[in-house]
């Protein structure tokens, strides 16, 4: 890209290893990409180096940047290490112990002496109210006005910061969070404040509660951490528009941001699934499982018919992946399961078996062959035995492999253990790693009702691409891609981002023909709530309009998520809504019951305005170096072809458009490795991604 | 390097993990799709279900990660089956069903599906689930009842083994008994759709991999699988001393004015397995709270993989080692028709009383006595809608100390249920709940107390409710181990604001509008020595409002620091 006078677009991703940026020229829609370190301590320290080596290396002038789009992680560092400030969280007299209690059950049953997860305020923080609003939002008790004044008084004396009320039924009248609000920032203006009417109108305490505190929690992190990057920014010369990107993949402009900063604790990986979603659409593709693979975890997630998929909650600060052991979020956030596997992940002997994870060596000290002092044998460790590794060229040469300290390893804890030869044991260890996140990917796919054969496989993060052909052939996935260069990191996904405001609304509503007239008024509200937040995005274009609301039959406790039809809602629309829930039903379950009736409890109702950008940008056309893409060949283990064959190693820098050959075959890159199986067929799109054709016969 | 190459075992390792790895999730879809299928409050609130794949021979290989309160009763229950449907009284759509206590789960509200599995044409396993359904007759609502009970024709609908499905489809007129004996029809035939299609998924799965692997590996995997599992329990259990210990503790009574209960225990280690003998116990009673031996051996099961490994398989493999045994006759072996419907208040304690064994062999492991829970329903008619209710609550708090840690506070004791939140509870039922807290100083002093008692305030507000508790804990506080001191012992109050009234922790009685049922559970017995707390801890609890000054100064000697 030149250093023209035309405006360009600036997107950044603070990940946990790297920050890294695309800068996109408006007119010709051409992408630079960059990357740096993060600074763990103060993230806009790497944002402001990486934007001033990027505006220098483009030539670029800071006033020609027309817009800056943004994921960060810190508001969920902020919750994971406790960083926040004194914070005070304000309930009904009677009720203050809901956030210890939670919902009391053990996130793995057989573990007995396992440890909660500890709310982000002690127990003394936690001030009460004498008040009382019932379900139907009547009042039972008014504000006592001592008790206020004792509260207000606690926050004086003890130099709260930051402050979160949440009333039981709040979500039914929020009146006295109201009152309460008003009568601290009377006395504390300045200070600031959520309450749960306006954070997460939901029924169920402990969720409502925690989602409440957890945002006053981040509030004056992320205000200050904001007002740090415009100030910054506006050094730069930058004095363009910038957006946040939400949990639910959606942008929005900072002041929103500030108000409901919990929104954006799922930024990072929100830019991640969108990226996955820029480079399906660029290949034609709808429909895309995304599997990112780094060195601890893998994440699962899906686009359906191009739209990323959403859920209604969300949990942060998760203990080895596991539901139930952190904090629950109602905001709506992109569907990821994370697991416990990557590269990084420890093989052990179990039973006399194999199994992988979920510990991880991580990064430091890392696998075996890493010479780092790692001492316990890793998938990566295995994948270099079978030959899928290059010990010379890992990290783009950076770092070379030693093979026989993880050949040694690997003998030492598995194979001598097991008695079974070294080689057996490194494809066991590979096997049962890919076993454990075909499992993870069967849950994102078959049990949500996802049908393998409809979708297109992303595969990404550095130890992605090396399990993938074996994971979408035992799912019967019949395509994948890989992206170009894993240099095009999340940022790029911001791009693709359109602006998207939502809001919900408890109100548990039986789905009979007369039902009409109540959800068209719940439709009310939620608009009016809404319009009030796109007023402050700033966007005057007509927005698109999607509902949806999570719906049960009467008397069943779990609720499943259903995509309702726009248009008017008239007399027709519950029969509608309920022919959407019987059929969605139908296909998960294979049965439904026509004689119970069915219920919505959650409304939602999202606005949409397509991002400007989003059209215009594409991947630079590659290559055109000449010569042969294969440069090399070596041994790797395909049991296939009953056991080690030399297969072509690729370089994924020499391929161009239209390339094409077969598996077996190795293509090597800086950040990653792509394993191609026998049968497999690749070609090289014109954007550089290899699209997989899965060789069911190979 | 050398190629990888067979090893000379039955089956080589990488082909075991994975069929293993298949079974385990196998249990595990089939659990997805049942609890996101059913109806009762049980099942969904409560994970109060299980799943799990057997072998041709009636062996259970694997079991979902569910409730523990069926690992007694699942292993055993396909068998059963076998007797009375041998495979040549089967066809393929054929499922079985079964409630009965003694086979079964204990109570009759737990309804197992079993479904044979088929590979060219035999049968080659079973999958199968158990639910606890809403409701099975009986003389209250829910068939759960302690008190007013003797007998168990009181307490519901039994079902022996009989085809439920033939041809894949429901038996019209077997549903039809079921469901005319039934409170919510509804509810049952859904859950009971719900288990079926739960079965179908698992089958469909088994057969997938007999498919791929082929009838003969399977079934050296499964040999494997079950031999390698009772070795490695064996190996577990014979790192405990050998010799026979004993531990004894007392129920407060079955109902208002009855006598204490007595749960004693004498387990025998030997030669890598257990045996757990609870025939000094005392005899069965004539209220539903008697524990049929399907389900006092659930808590075996689970406490060795408590003290040893929670990843230890759930597979025949493993049971082999552990065997309950009781007098006949005995509450925790009674003989049919003993009463059983409201069991639930026990588990708890089957699980302390071997606990107090334990704890002395494995004191690293070892945790003091829990809070115990009670278990509120409150049923009636909702004045404002002219609609019954009925009010069903758990209440939960400390777990015991333990060698390096405080009790945890408020969390589901060995079973392992989710609160129900309030604002549910008011949404369902006219009550208004005036507080949920914890109650200081109840907690087990200790070097790690226990985790803290908690008060519950329930007001109804309708005509009348009748009241039925299952707690317990009103006479003999949760021990503490040690050298640790016991918990605060519970109470439960009427009216705690005006006419105060005490009652039994077992109580049935009519309710009023206006009437406050008050539970105050006991507080979590401590662990080690009150002299070895940390002074900071100490300090905290008091800021935190869980210990108060007084009770610092007198049961930890503490002063303020000048």
């Amino acid at each position: 890209m030149s250093s023209t006078s035309q405006t360009v677009q600036i997107a950044f991703d603070i990940g946990g290893t790297f920050t890294d940026f695309v800068l996109q020229d408006s007119a010709s829609g051409g992408m630079k990409f960059w990357k740096v370190p993060t600074t763990p301590d103060d993230p806009s320290r790497a944002v402001l180096a990486g934007l001033a080596d990027l505006l220098d290396e483009t030539g670029v002038q800071g006033s020609d940047v027309d817009v800056i789009l943004h994921a960060t992680t810190v508001a969920t560092n902020a919750i994971i290490e406790r960083k926040g400030p004194k914070t005070a969280f304000i309930t009904t007299q009677g009720f203050r112990d809901v956030l210890i209690m939670g919902r009391q059950k053990r996130y793995d049953t057989f573990d007995i002496y396992l440890t909660k997860p500890m709310p982000l305020v002690d127990r003394k923080d936690v001030l009460e109210v004498d008040e009382r609003i019932d379900v139907f939002g009547e009042t039972v008790k008014s504000i006592d006005p001592i008790s206020l004044e004792r509260v207000i008084d606690t926050i004086t004396e003890h130099g709260y910061e930051s402050a979160a009320i949440a009333f039981i039924h709040a979500y039914a009248d929020g009146s006295h969070e109201c009152a309460v609000r008003d009568a601290i920032t009377a006395k504390h203006p300045g200070m600031s404040i959520s309450i749960s009417s306006e954070v997460s109108p939901k029924m169920r305490e402990f969720e409502r509660f925690s989602t409440t505190l957890a945002n006053a929690y981040v509030q004056p992190v992320v205000e200050s951490y904001l007002g740090n990057l415009e100030r910054a920014l506006k050094e730069r010369g930058i004095e363009s528009d910038i957006f946040i990107m939400q949990s639910n993949a959606g942008l929005v402009p900072p002041e929103l941001a500030r108000s409901m900063p919990i929104r954006i604790v799922e930024s990072g990986p929100a830019a991640g699934v969108m990226m996955c979603g820029v480079i399906g659409r660029d290949e034609g593709k709808e429909n895309l499982l995304t599997f990112d693979m780094g060195g601890t975890t893998a994440k699962l997630g899906a686009i359906d018919g191009g739209e990323p998929a959403v859920m209604a909650t969300f949990e942060v600060a998760m203990i080895n992946c596991r539901p139930g052991s952190g904090i629950p979020l109602n905001i709506s956030a992109v569907e990821l399961l994370e697991i416990g596997a990557g590269g990084g992940s420890i093989a052990r002997t179990d039973l006399g078996l194999i199994a992988v994870g979920p510990e991880s060596a991580g990064a430091d000290p890392g696998p075996i062959c890493y010479g780092q002092g790692g001492d316990e044998p890793t998938v990566t460790d295995a994948n270099l035995l079978l030959g899928y590794l290059n010990p010379d060229y890992f990290n783009g040469g950076a770092m070379s492999l030693d093979r026989g300290a993880a050949e040694a390893g690997i003998r030492r804890v598995i194979a001598d253990p097991l008695g079974i030869n070294v080689g057996e044991a490194a494809w066991g260890i590979h096997t049962i790693a890919n076993a454990n996140m075909e499992r993870a990917m069967r849950v994102v796919s078959v049990e949500r009702g996802r049908d393998p054969r409809d979708y297109t496989l992303v595969s990404f993060g550095g130890a992605g691409p090396v399990h993938t052909t074996r994971i979408a052939r035992s799912l019967g996935i019949p395509e994948i891609i890989i992206p170009y260069g894993a240099g095009v990191g999340s940022a790029v996904g911001l791009l693709e981002a359109d602006n998207k405001i939502d809001a919900t609304l408890t109100k548990v509503t039986r789905i009979r023909p007369d039902a009409a007239a109540d959800i068209a008024a719940v439709y009310e509200e939620l608009e009016a709530r809404v319009c009030a937040d796109l007023a402050r995005l700033g966007r005057s274009e007509d927005p698109r309009w999607s509902r949806y609301a999570y719906m049960r039959y009467v008397g069943q406790g779990y609720e499943r998520k259903v995509d309702l039809p726009d248009g008017p809602i008239d007399s027709n629309y519950p029969d509608k809504i309920s022919n959407v829930f019987v059929e969605g039903y139908l296909r998960n379950y294979g049965f439904t019951d026509p004689d119970a009736e069915i219920e919505a409890i959650d409304w939602y109702l999202v606005a949409t305005i397509p991002s400007i950008y989003n059209a215009l940008h594409r991947f630079e056309s590659i290559g055109d170096s000449g010569e042969g893409f294969v440069v090399g060949s070596r041994e790797a283990y395909f049991p296939e072809l009953d056991g080690f064959v030399n297969c072509d190693v690729i370089d994924r820098y020499r391929l161009r458009a239209g390339d094409s050959f077969n598996g077996p075959a190795i293509v090597e890159e800086r950040e990653s490795t792509t394993l191609v199986l026998p049968g497999d067929v690749v070609t090289v799109s014109s954007s550089g991604h290899l699209l997989i054709k899965v060789g069911y016969e190979g | 390097m050398t190629e990888p190459e067979r090893s000379n075992q039955p089956i080589d390792p990488i082909t075991l993990s994975v069929i293993w790895g298949g079974f385990v999730s196998i249990g595990e879809e089939m659990g997805t799709t049942l609890r996101q299928t059913a109806f009762s409050d049980a099942v969904r609130e409560g994970d109060d279900f299980s799943t799990a794949i057997f072998d041709r021979k009636g062996r259970m290989v694997a079991q979902g990660n569910f409730t523990p309160g069926h690992l007694g009763s699942m292993p055993h229950v396909v068998r059963s089956c076998m007797e009375y449907f041998p495979e040549d009284r089967l066809n393929p759509g054929d499922a079985i069903l079964v409630n009965d206590s003694a086979i079964g789960s204990g109570h009759y509200p737990d309804c197992f599906v079993v479904m044979p599995v088929w590979f060219e044409n035999h049968i080659v396993g079973y999958a199968t689930d158990i639910c606890h359904h809403a409701d099975m007759g009986g003389a209250v609502p829910g068939s759960q009842a302690i008190m007013g009970v003797t007998e168990a024709f009181q307490e519901g609908l039994r079902v022996l083994p009989v085809k439920i499905m033939r041809d894949g489809k429901f038996c019209e007129d077997i549903m039809r008994i079921i469901l005319g004996n039934v409170r919510v029809p509804k509810k049952v035939g859904g859950d009971l759709r719900a288990q079926a299609n739960a079965n179908f998924v698992g089958s469909q799965r088994l057969i997938r991999m007999y498919e791929q692997y082929g009838e003969e590996i399977m079934e050296t995997a499964i040999e494997e699988i079950l031999d390698r599992s009772e070795r490695r329990i064996r190996d577990l259990i014979r790192q405990m001393p050998e010799g026979v210990y004993e531990f004894e503790d007392f129920f407060d009574d079955s109902g208002p004015d009855t006598e204490p209960i007595r749960v004693h225990v004498q387990m025998e280690i030997k030669d890598g397995g257990i045996t757990a003998d609870f025939s000094k116990s005392s005899d069965q009673v004539p209220a539903g709270m008697n524990c049929y031996k399907t389900f006092t051996q659930c808590w075996l099961y689970f406490i060795v993989k408590a003290y040893t490994d929670a990843l230890l398989p759930q597979n025949d493999g493993v049971i082999r080692a552990l065997k309950v045994i009781g007098r006949e006759g005995s509450a925790f072996n009674p003989v049919y028709p003993a009463p059983s419907g409201g069991r639930a208040v026990a588990q708890i304690r089957i699980y302390e009383a071997m606990n107090g064994v334990l704890a002395k062999l494995l004191p690293d492991r070892a945790m003091a006595a829990f809070s115990h829970w009670t278990n509120i329903q409150m049923g009636g008619v909702d004045d404002r809608t002219g609609e019954p209710f009925i009010l069903y609550d758990v209440v939960f708090a400390g777990y015991g100390g333990q060698a390096m840690k405080d009790g945890v506070e408020a969390m589901s004791p060995v079973m392992n249920c989710p609160n129900i939140p309030v604002e549910v509870h008011e949404a369902h039922n006219p009550v208004l709940i005036h507080r949920i807290e914890f109650i200081p100083d109840s907690a087990g002093p200790g070097k790690y107390r226990g985790g803290c008692g908690l008060r519950k305030d329930i007001e109804l507000r309708t005509n009348s409710a009748t009241l039925n508790l299952l707690g317990d804990r009103h006479k003999f506080e949760p021990y503490g181990l040690n050298g640790g001191g016991s918990g605060k012992v519970a109470e439960t109050v009427l009216n705690p604001e005006g006419d105060l009234e005490e009652m039994s922790s077992k109580e049935r009685r009519e309710l009023k509008r206006g009437d406050v049922v008050s539970v105050r559970l006991a507080g979590a017995g401590g662990f080690g020595p009150v002299e070895e707390r940390d002074p900071a801890a100490i300090e905290r609890d008091i800021s935190e409002g869980f210990v108060t000054v007084e009770a610092a100064r007198e049961v930890y000697g503490w002063s303020p620091s000048p």
